[in-house]
């Protein structure tokens, strides 16, 4: 059972789906949570109620699009990819999530303050 | 921007809603297949690889429901749910809906109809005329006197002010015209050339007037025909280049007007415009209104220039009067202004009279709106009860105080758009009623042009959401504080709840009583004002008299001689008549509105520094006085041998006389106008000229033969129906001259009618609804008696079976429904004593605070809630107690 692992927070996961897309190109919705899980080092656990509203909310606001496709063992399946502007959110949320972690880490790190 | 975007593909979430469906299915089908795969190839056996893929995948239809929820609006889908669930539950009880559905009309089409006839008198002052805000009339104010401008003085004002960009003159008149064979009556307005430009009105076919035609006096005999005039007298053809004979001159038409346009007044309306400059050409007689700055003939109205307020329009105009007052201080007597007032309370038009009755009008249409919420809000209420059970069973299912407050408004703004819709529809009716209220023919051009236009229908949509929410808001958080428990176990416990209910009720019913006894005391002091009006003694007797009109201009009685020769010979023709009491010959007609003055100045008075002599007069034939019963103070009235070649003769009224000559007789005295002197032979007693019980103003009488007039009205007293000696007076005339167009034919009673229109209007339109509201409110308190009394039936079958008379039970209901009327009309009673004195500038001859009209509202008030409470009382006290006792 996956319970013990933690879900992915609300907020980063847009983020996510959107640097795997630009990392694999187009994919399908169980291909991204495999590739999330996995780059987590399976310590994230996708939940799906989550991932394909939020593949819906990205696909409104214009940053993802889909059409339907062949997977590679030959199964129909939706593919997910990148718009141009998916391509500017992700540098833009990328800084930000940098400037945010850089932040957090200087209160964890208080020995460092001089 | 994404966001947007995002929001508007989400509305387009609403529709297709199978198809997309269909696609999550498949797209998460595809997802599960993937992952047993994966699970298969990482060694699981089939059924262990499916079991781990759906739990992983967590609830299949949770994950569609997510999906779904941020595909389109939740909340709009399950407020569409609730809409769809209110108009059934409407539909289930047609009876409640019907009457919630009328009782709103009736609130929200009293104010669509005030509102109509506020928005196409006060909001449109100028039909066809666009931004009427931007407009202002001007005009003169002597001492008293609030009267129009003289040319030379408009032409000053036009050209030197700062704060308008045009200023347009217009002066009424009446005309004979010719198109093809019969003459007739129009009306036309003498315009300055830039009439048509200033008011950014372009004729439909051909032009407006060129600036060169407010040159050359008598130089541009050319005129614009109304759109109405076009269609009847040429049947909307070929009228440009055609020629139209005005008081027997040749006009060339250059223009129509567009449809609407009917002139610069609000309610009057003319036929065909004139250039000013041809003024002189159509006037036979010595006076030359163009030249003369004491001639105040015209209706100026002005274009304010951009940002320019009325205020500001006034000061500029204020400076350049005083300016024109000191240069010619002789044409200007009296204490000589210039007023500039906004189109909707212009002095001129209707809206003088119309703009504060109307806002009265609206605020009485507003309680009467009150009114009908408190009963839907009362029959909401009793209805809740009944829904009790269905909503405390909603709430103990989970649905939330907001979902059931919602839910209940949903219905209460259901219910007012429907009453908004079909008050729409009946205004669309009532909208021309404000026409029916003006007498058929009078001496001005009246016609209000009334209509529904798209003003009229958002006004009306936004007070039905407002009556909406005001009447459902109570009911709506009363219905919604159900405790669960405590309704279901009602069977138990049934009182508590509801007996606060009926307090909620009675509370509303005893405010409709206090609003239906303000909406009838105010109706019953306009029917008493009307009353009043009609037995008013304007010091003359109105009644029994016929008046009919005609105009010898421009038909062949070009010298003066020949007209004094007419009037004359009809004089003699009527006298002759059979069946006639007595008939005169007037140029004017009492109480109508029509004012004519001149400067008369009085043998021996030294008028004040700034004091006018300006005053009232009238042409009059023998026999007027007593033909209108009139009577005379002192000396004798005109004769017939009072002629050219007799003295020249006047009768001053007796204002007239105690106010120059106050130690003196005034027989005798000498009363001087610009060209002539007259020798006064009579002083007649004060009567109404103008307005019924005004104060009484100096005004002069001289006899139509010594004087140079072409058109004059025939009055003939009868004994019975003055109607019936209409046909001996055109014969009368008809012998003299068979051409001659007789207008206007109507009683005096009816052309004084228009005296008490405003008192007319508010007593139709308030009575009405007083009618109503005392309905309504009697159905209120009937609702929450029977009510209250249906939930003790099991109380009073226990008094009565410990023995007590049908009589005390009577006694018991009947003090309830009493308890509350007496609050009611309480309430009512000050609220209207204090309201009602609003009403005392539009009320005739009744105080505000009239005690007849409150002592019959109450007695009327109280007996209708003794008939409402009387049917529960009676049935309470029929109550079995077996029957009553076994109910429980």
């Amino acid at each position: 059972m996956s319970g013990d692992k933690p879900d992915v927070w609300q907020g980063t996961l847009a983020l996510m789906v959107l640097k795997t897309l630009e990392v694999l190109g187009p994919m399908h919705g169980y291909g991204i949570a495999r590739r999330i899980e996995q780059t987590s080092g399976d310590l994230l656990s996708v939940n799906y109620g989550t991932l394909y509203p939020a593949l819906l909310k990205l696909e409104q606001e214009g940053y993802i699009s889909s059409e339907w496709g062949v997977s590679d063992n030959n199964r129909k399946a939706k593919f997910y990819k990148l718009t141009r502007a998916g391509r500017k959110q992700v540098e833009k949320e990328t800084r930000e999530w940098e400037q945010t972690t850089a932040i957090i880490a200087r209160f964890l790190t208080p020995g460092e303050e001089s | 921007m994404n966001r947007l975007r995002g929001l508007l593909m989400r509305f387009g979430g609403l529709f297709g809603k199978k198809l997309r469906d269909q696609e999550l299915v498949a797209e998460l089908e595809s997802h599960l297949q993937m992952h047993i795969e994966d699970n298969l190839h990482a060694g699981m056996t089939p059924e262990q690889a499916r079991r781990q893929a759906l739990l992983k995948l967590g609830g299949l239809d949770q994950t569609k429901e997510n999906v779904r929820d941020r595909r389109g609006f939740p909340s709009l889908e399950s407020l569409l749910r609730d809409v769809r669930f209110s108009l059934r539950a409407l539909r289930e009880n047609p009876g409640f809906t019907t009457v919630a559905v009328f009782t709103l009309a009736l609130g929200i089409g009293a104010n669509s109809t005030i509102f109509s006839w506020i928005n196409s008198t006060i909001l449109n002052p100028i039909p066809g005329v666009k931004h009427a805000s931007d407009y202002a009339v001007l005009s003169t104010r002597a001492e008293r006197d609030q009267t129009t401008i003289s040319y030379r003085d408009y032409v000053d004002l036009r050209d030197r002010n700062h704060t308008f960009s045009n200023i347009v003159a217009a002066d009424p008149t009446p005309l004979s015209i010719k198109t093809k064979d019969k003459p007739e009556r129009a009306w036309g307005l003498w315009v300055s050339a830039n009439y048509f430009e200033a008011l950014g009105v372009r004729p439909i076919v051909g032009r407006g007037f060129l600036p060169s035609e407010d040159t050359q006096p008598g130089g541009a005999p050319v005129a614009v025909i109304s759109y109405e005039f076009w269609q009847t007298h040429f049947g909307g053809d070929r009228a440009i280049g055609q020629t139209i004979e005005i008081n027997r001159h040749a006009f060339e038409i250059v223009g129509v007007a567009p449809q609407g346009f009917v002139g610069t007044q609000t309610g009057l309306s003319y036929d065909l415009w004139i250039p000013v400059k041809m003024i002189g050409a159509l006037y036979e007689e010595a006076l030359n209104p163009l030249e003369k700055r004491d001639e105040n003939w015209f209706v100026c109205t002005g274009r304010l220039k951009p940002g320019v307020t009325v205020v500001q329009a006034q000061a500029d105009l204020n400076v350049l009067m005083r300016q024109i007052v000191v240069q010619f201080p002789d044409d200007h007597r009296g204490d000589f202004s210039v007023a500039v007032s906004p189109l909707w309370r212009a002095p001129f038009g209707a809206n003088f009279q119309l703009h504060g009755v109307l806002f009265l009008l609206l605020a009485i249409a507003g309680v009467v709106l009150l009114l009908a919420c408190a009963n839907v809000a009362n029959l909401l209420l009793v209805r809740s009860i009944g829904r009790a059970r269905e909503m405390a069973i909603r709430v103990s299912l989970g649905a939330t105080r907001w979902h059931l407050v919602r839910q209940s408004l949903i219905e209460s703004l259901i219910l007012s758009v429907c009453g908004g819709v079909v008050a729409m529809v009946f205004t669309l009716w009532t909208a021309g009623t404000l026409k029916s209220f003006l007498p058929p023919v009078g001496q001005v051009p009246l016609a209000i042009t009334t209509g529904v236009d798209r003003t009229v229908f958002l006004a009306t949509f936004i007070v039905s959401v407002l009556s909406g929410i005001i009447f459902g808001t109570l009911p709506a958080l009363r219905a919604s504080k159900q405790q669960p428990e405590g309704v279901l176990r009602e069977a138990t416990n049934r009182t508590v709840g509801s007996l606060r209910k009926a307090r909620l009720s009675s509370a509303l019913a005893a405010a409709q009583l206090a609003l239906s006894l303000l909406l009838l005391v105010c109706a019953g002091l306009f029917i008493r004002s009307v009353r009043m009006a009609g037995q008013f003694n304007p010091g003359f007797n109105p009644h029994h008299v016929l008046v009919d009109e005609y105009d010898l201009a421009g038909l062949g009685y070009n010298d003066n001689n020949s007209r004094v020769e007419f009037h004359r010979r009809l004089f003699d023709k009527l006298h002759e008549t059979s069946g006639i009491e007595s008939a005169t010959l007037s140029d004017w007609v009492p109480l109508s509105f029509q004012v004519q003055t001149q400067f008369i100045q009085p043998e021996g008075y030294v008028p004040q520094p700034h004091e006018s002599l300006v005053m009232r007069f009238a042409d009059i034939g023998p026999d007027f006085f007593r033909t209108l019963e009139m009577p005379l103070v002192a000396g004798r009235e005109f004769a017939a041998s009072d002629t050219f070649d007799s003295r020249l003769v006047a009768v001053v009224n007796a204002a007239f006389a105690d106010r120059y000559w106050p130690r003196a007789d005034a027989v005798g005295k000498q009363v001087r106008t610009k060209w002539r002197s007259f020798t006064v032979i009579g002083v007649a007693k004060n009567s109404d000229y103008d307005n019924l019980g005004e104060k009484p103003e100096p005004f002069v009488y001289f006899p139509l033969f010594q004087q140079y007039v072409h058109s004059a009205t025939i009055f003939v007293r009868a004994t019975v129906d003055p109607l019936a000696a209409a046909a001996s007076a055109q014969d009368a005339v008809h012998s003299l001259d068979a051409d001659l167009p007789l207008f206007n034919l109507s009683t005096l009673d009816s052309r004084m009618t228009l005296q008490s229109g405003i008192q007319r209007i508010a007593g139709a339109f308030v009575g009405g609804f007083g009618i109503v509201a005392l309905l309504l409110a009697g159905i209120g308190i009937y609702g929450v008696l029977a009510y209250t009394t249906r939930q003790r039936t099991q109380e009073i079958g226990v008094r009565m079976a410990f023995g007590a008379q049908p009589q005390s039970v009577l006694r018991l209901v009947l003090s309830q429904g009493l308890k509350l009327a007496i609050i009611g009309l309480a309430i009512g009673l000050v609220v209207s004593l204090v309201l009602t004195r609003a009403l005392s500038t539009v009320l005739f001859g009744v105080s505000p605070a009239d005690p007849l009209t409150f002592v019959v509202v109450i007695a009327v008030l109280f007996a209708a809630v003794l008939l409402a409470c009387w049917l529960p009382a009676w049935r309470a006290m029929r109550v079995d107690p077996m029957v009553a006792l076994r109910y429980e």
